[in-house]
């Protein structure tokens, strides 16, 4: 069909006055393929969109330009508009002649509002639009990891409706919830919390668990995941919508930070939570317990809330002296400055070094040397006990893992790459989302928001019905595809894969729902076998070629 | 069985909560005070230096542009909520909006009606770049039609007939299923503490007015005499984890480091010095950072405890300074005070209307630990800081956190 | 016509450049009128092909507007985008090309001044050249 084009023009109320509005409609309406250019001063409100809409129905052109305010403000106005006529929606483009040409110099600026005009129009010529369409969507989600965050997105996936597998690698639920002492400012205890939430997982038709088992192999894209989930030396396949990494954190104390090794009088805070399981089977109730944070490194929001509430822990059950020592202590957290604060009301003293502590063990005592710049003062304490920090690393496996996701880990190693606009919770790949320790949301309030994205996410994704989306708005040309692989691995949302067309030849494909419609791809492709419809070489060419 | 909801606060939290629920097919109304929604963060600035420093400013714009032109939400300017009867399910929210003389629906921006305006300065007022929606606005101290007397001028020359005066403010009740609170924080008022200038010499400034100069200008400049300062302090935990503010406020010790390192890349002569008691330089993505900052910017572990002017019209601090165990003082020619996050000092007379509790120091309650968006009220939902101290990207997840449980409780209740 | 006669293509990404640059329009920000802005879904979909194409048609200078690293909507665009400058760069050298007609620069969407001051500064480059 030949292109017959319609151009609208507007002159926002009359106020672009340094363009010549009736001597570009003089200069373009000559234009064989520009059906009318119409001048209007209020293209935006309801009269304006009235006035389109007759207009194009009254020539029935098949391109619309339109010359107004900036694409950010109104594009989606105009798409919905020619949507609701029945045209498609990308046969429209927009010359933003406001905030980048009227208001952006001074004196005349017709010439410039020309050009950029000119650019619209050779852009439109070629537009071909895009058709919407639904691509069905697997609605189960992989929940990987059965500790708090595993369980809990599963048991809030469960209630929105969404069945979940979660993929455990122990041999029981629970995580870390089976270890802990117990959570500030919260009467459930994690035994107690641990022993209703899986009882409620057992009670869940929506819940499947598996335990002892591991993801194999991860390959597709979101609405269909396809897994491979090994449970000893069984493996099986499954499809999956979304996938949830709740694979959370492992505490270490590191031998190389210490001068004595752990063990003896040097003690894990997981030990000391054992002590106060049981203080009636202590030989001999310690005098003396110091506490060192900030050791290794300063990323120490979760060794200092737990510093804080055992510090408090143990002038409940065993009433020692207790000492802290700390370079800068992380009160970033929801609750953490009160707990601080009664622990220093309660008599725990703190001390802050500039710096590293020096440690000894002798006659079964642990003596700490540091300066305290509060004091300004060498201080040397002789304890019974050193509670060591225990750092938060990733847990085993992660590198594997993010690998086989082709996925970024941040500079600490833990998921999810440090780029904004990923966060809460997602990844560049879409239809993954990390939630939690793994990610390195140690403490349980950030943990709990992260879940609660994650499920909102998931369930915006997998919406009822499939997802609408663009078909085929960046395509692969099987013809001109030499299956390079280059476009595969730029992908940042690994949304393209090689598929078989015959007995011959594979060639890339590009997965509607996963493809964010960025066109790295497009931009790289040796054999410039794919087309990025609106943003095509030749419709950005077609741009260039108006100046 | 109702699935649409208001979400009250139209700032960061607010219309991520909008999207979400819009997104997921909830029909949405987003009821916003002041005359463009955005909130506190829309005036933040970005804090790249050469590269991204994760202050997450730029999410902003983003989610502001998608939530003007979603057709499930609607936004509701310069309105407040009035009345709340019923219950989840079926809530009856009764909404004010105060007139705002000039329509947002019929305003196109064009700017005549501000030239034509008699006044000096202009009663009309041009919106900020990124406002949405982008409408003029009229300040009612100044505009002479306003204050009794014949002007017309502008409403006469208005191309779409936006404007008119005989406005009265407009009551119109709303059924919905449930609502969220998601109406911020106050930056805390440096003036409280008199000590420390901030009001009386204007080289005396706050993180907010930092990021308000960087968001306009681009670059730092002396209130005083517009020149590019030198020697540059920040003071950490003003209006923080003092005898009224017990709790860390979470943001200003990465807004400050953030600006410090701006203001070094941009000016590498600069001094810069952060005064401060605990820094927190946890969490995600940060680490790193603080490493770098270490390198170029001078931390001193201390608490100035007055600021004066000297002579040479400099501002003189005086510390004291904890690791050297003595009180000092230095020169700066700005010195910027980190405010934190205090609780809105309206949010108590929201409480009184939704029947929500609020908590330590005037943040919304929420009904247990570690369930941070549940209230008292069955129904009403909390996102953002009006719950407690958050950065961006914690607003945001939270803020998808609690429109995950509006779904919830209406996907339950149906 | 316009002043300075030689025009710049500025590749603008539509998260970040291309609002700073209606931005710069907003505040009025005022610069030289021979920009003309193409807006990229992403930085990374411009290819050297666009940037050597753009010279073939007369254009004096390109910019490739993106978001800062670290902070591009899909991650790795605005880098793939500077390798891509940087090889056009070399290629324009090799037919006689100033390298510094061609240039990446990273934006946040507020900095419509910096965006203003590229604009400028690539205008002097030009005009020096003559």
């Amino acid at each position: 069909m030949p292109v017959k084009l319609g151009l609208f023009l507007c002159d926002c109320g009359g106020s672009l006055k340094n363009i010549d509005f009736p001597k570009i409609r003089g200069n373009l309406g000559k234009l064989e393929d520009i059906a009318f250019v119409e001048i209007s001063h209020n293209l935006c409100l309801e009269e304006g969109e009235k006035a389109i809409a007759s207009r194009i129905l009254r020539e029935n052109v098949n391109r619309v330009v339109i010359a107004a305010c900036s694409p950010a403000l109104c594009e989606d106005k105009f798409m919905r508009l020619l949507e609701g006529l029945g045209l498609n929606s990308d046969l429209l483009s927009i010359a933003n002649i406001r905030e980048q040409c009227s208001w952006a110099h001074k004196g005349d600026v017709t010439e410039k509002a020309l050009e950029i005009i000119r650019m619209a129009i050779n852009k439109a010529r070629l537009l071909q639009g895009v058709e919407r369409g639904e691509v069905p969507v697997n609605k189960e989600v992989l929940v990987v990891g059965g500790g708090f965050s595993g369980m809990k997105s599963s048991l809030e996936l469960s209630r929105l409706g969404i069945r979940t597998t979660i993929v455990e690698r122990e041999s029981t639920l629970g995580g870390k919830l089976k270890e802990l002492e117990g959570f500030y400012g919260l009467r459930t205890s994690p035994n107690e919390m641990f022993a209703s939430m899986t009882r409620m997982i057992e009670e869940d038709k929506n819940i499947e668990v598996f335990t002892s088992a591991e993801v194999a192999r991860v390959q597709g894209e979101v609405g269909d995941f396809a897994i491979r989930i090994r449970s000893g030396e069984k493996e099986s396949s499954q499809s999956f919508g979304a996938i949830i990494f709740a694979t959370g954190y492992r505490t270490e104390i590191l031998p190389q930070d210490f001068e004595l090794k752990p063990g003896g009088n040097i003690i894990s805070q997981q030990r000391l939570v054992e002590m106060l399981q049981a203080p009636e089977k202590l030989a001999r109730r310690p005098e003396t317990i110091g506490f060192v944070v900030d050791f290794s490194d300063e990323n120490s929001r979760l060794p200092t809330l737990s510093a804080l509430k055992n510090a408090l822990a143990v002038k409940d059950k065993l009433g020692s002296e207790v000492y802290v020592f700390c370079k800068n202590l992380k009160v970033d957290s929801e609750g953490t400055e009160k707990l601080y604060r009664e622990a220093r009301d309660r008599g725990v003293v703190f001390l802050k070094f500039e710096e590293k502590p020096r440690i000894y063990g002798e006659d079964g005592r642990v003596t700490i040397e540091a300066r305290d710049v509060l004091l300004g003062e060498e201080v040397t304490l002789l304890c019974d006990l050193l509670v060591a920090e225990e750092k938060a690393l990733p847990p085993e496996g992660t590198k594997a893992l993010s690998s086989m996701l082709n996925i970024e880990t941040d500079s600490q190693g833990f998921y999810q790459d440090e780029n904004v606009h990923l966060y809460p919770v997602a990844s560049g790949r879409k239809g993954v989302f990390f939630v939690g320790g793994c990610r390195g949301s140690l403490d349980l309030g950030r943990a709990s928001t992260d879940i609660a994205s994650a499920v909102g996410s998931v369930h915006e994704l997998l919406s009822p019905g499939g997802a609408m989306v663009e078909v085929e708005k960046v395509k692969a040309d099987s013809q001109k595809c030499r299956a390079c692989l280059t476009c595969i691995r730029v992908c940042p949302h690994e949304a393209i894969r090689l598929v078989r067309v015959d007995s011959e030849r594979w060639v890339a494909k590009i997965y509607d729902l996963a493809c964010d419609r960025c066109g790295i791809c497009a931009a790289i492709c040796p054999a410039t076998a794919i087309k990025f419809e609106g943003y095509s070489d030749e419709q950005i060419l077609a741009e260039v070629e108006a100046i | 069985m109702n699935k649409s909801t208001v979400v009250i606060g139209g700032g960061i939290s607010g219309i991520t909560s909008a999207l979400e629920l819009a997104n997921s097919g909830f029909r949405v109304y987003l009821i916003e005070r002041e005359a463009a929604i955005g909130g506190q963060a829309a005036s933040f600035c970005c804090k790249a230096t050469e590269v991204c420093t994760k202050c997450s400013v730029c999410l902003v714009p983003q989610s502001l542009a998608k939530v003007a032109v979603h057709p499930r939400i609607s936004i509701l300017t310069h309105s407040m909520v009035a009345g709340l009867s019923g219950e989840m399910g079926d809530f009856k929210v009764e909404v004010l909006r105060k007139p705002q003389y000039i329509t947002p629906e019929r305003c196109i921006a064009c700017g005549i009606c501000a030239e034509v305006c008699p006044t000096e300065p202009k009663a009309i007022l041009p919106p900020s770049p990124e406002a949405i929606p982008y409408c003029y606005v009229i300040d009612e101290r100044l505009c002479l039609r306003l204050r009794g007397e014949k002007c017309n001028l502008c409403q006469g020359i208005c191309p779409t007939d936006a404007i008119a005066f005989d406005l009265k403010p407009e009551r119109q009740e709303l059924s919905v299923g449930a609502i969220i609170v998601a109406t911020g924080f106050e930056v805390f008022n440096a003036r409280e503490i008199g000590s420390l200038g901030y009001g009386r010499y204007p080289n005396v400034l706050t993180g907010l007015d930092l990021e308000r100069i960087f968001n306009r200008e681009g670059y730092l400049k002396l209130p005083t005499n517009g020149k590019e300062p030198k020697n540059i302090a920040f003071v950490q935990c003003v209006g923080s984890r003092d005898e009224s503010h017990g709790y860390c406020s979470q943001v200003c010790c990465k807004y400050a480091m953030r600006f410090a390192r701006l203001i070094k890349h941009q000016n590498p002569d600069a001094q810069v010095t952060i005064f401060y008691i605990d820094l927190q330089t946890a969490g995600k993505g940060f680490a790193q950072f603080y490493q770098e900052c270490r390198e170029s910017i001078r931390f001193i572990r201390g608490v100035p405890v007055e600021i004066l002017p000297t002579p040479s019209s400099e501002l003189e601090v005086r510390f004291e300074n904890i690791s050297e165990g003595k009180v000092e003082r230095e020169t700066f020619d700005l010195v910027t005070l980190s405010v934190g996050i205090a609780p809105r000092k309206d949010s108590w007379d929201l409480a009184r209307i939704l029947g929500t509790n609020l908590a330590d120091y005037g943040f919304f309650d929420t009904k247990e630990t570690f369930n941070s968006v549940e209230t008292n009220v069955e129904g009403i939902f909390l996102a953002g800081t009006c719950q407690g101290p958050k950065d961006i990207p914690d607003s945001i997840a939270h803020g998808i956190a609690a429109a995950e449980r509006v779904m919830e409780v209406l996907e339950k209740c149906q | 016509m316009t002043r300075e006669n030689k025009k710049i293509i500025a590749f603008c990404c539509a998260e970040s450049a291309y609002r700073a640059a209606d931005r710069a329009g907003r505040l009025r920000i005022r610069y030289p009128d021979n920009v003309r802005v193409i807006r990229i879904p992403c930085a990374g979909r411009v290819s050297v092909l666009h940037i050597l194409k753009a010279f073939e048609k007369g254009a004096a200078g390109v910019l490739v507007m993106g978001c800062q690293e670290g902070a591009c909507r899909h991650l790795t665009g605005n880098i793939r985008a500077k390798e891509r400058v940087k090889y056009a760069k070399d290629l324009l050298k090799e037919v006689g090309i100033n390298g510094q007609r061609v240039k990446m620069v990273n934006f946040g969407p507020d900095m419509a001044q910096k965006f203003a001051r590229e604009i400028e500064e690539m205008v002097e480059k030009i005009k020096e050249e003559k």
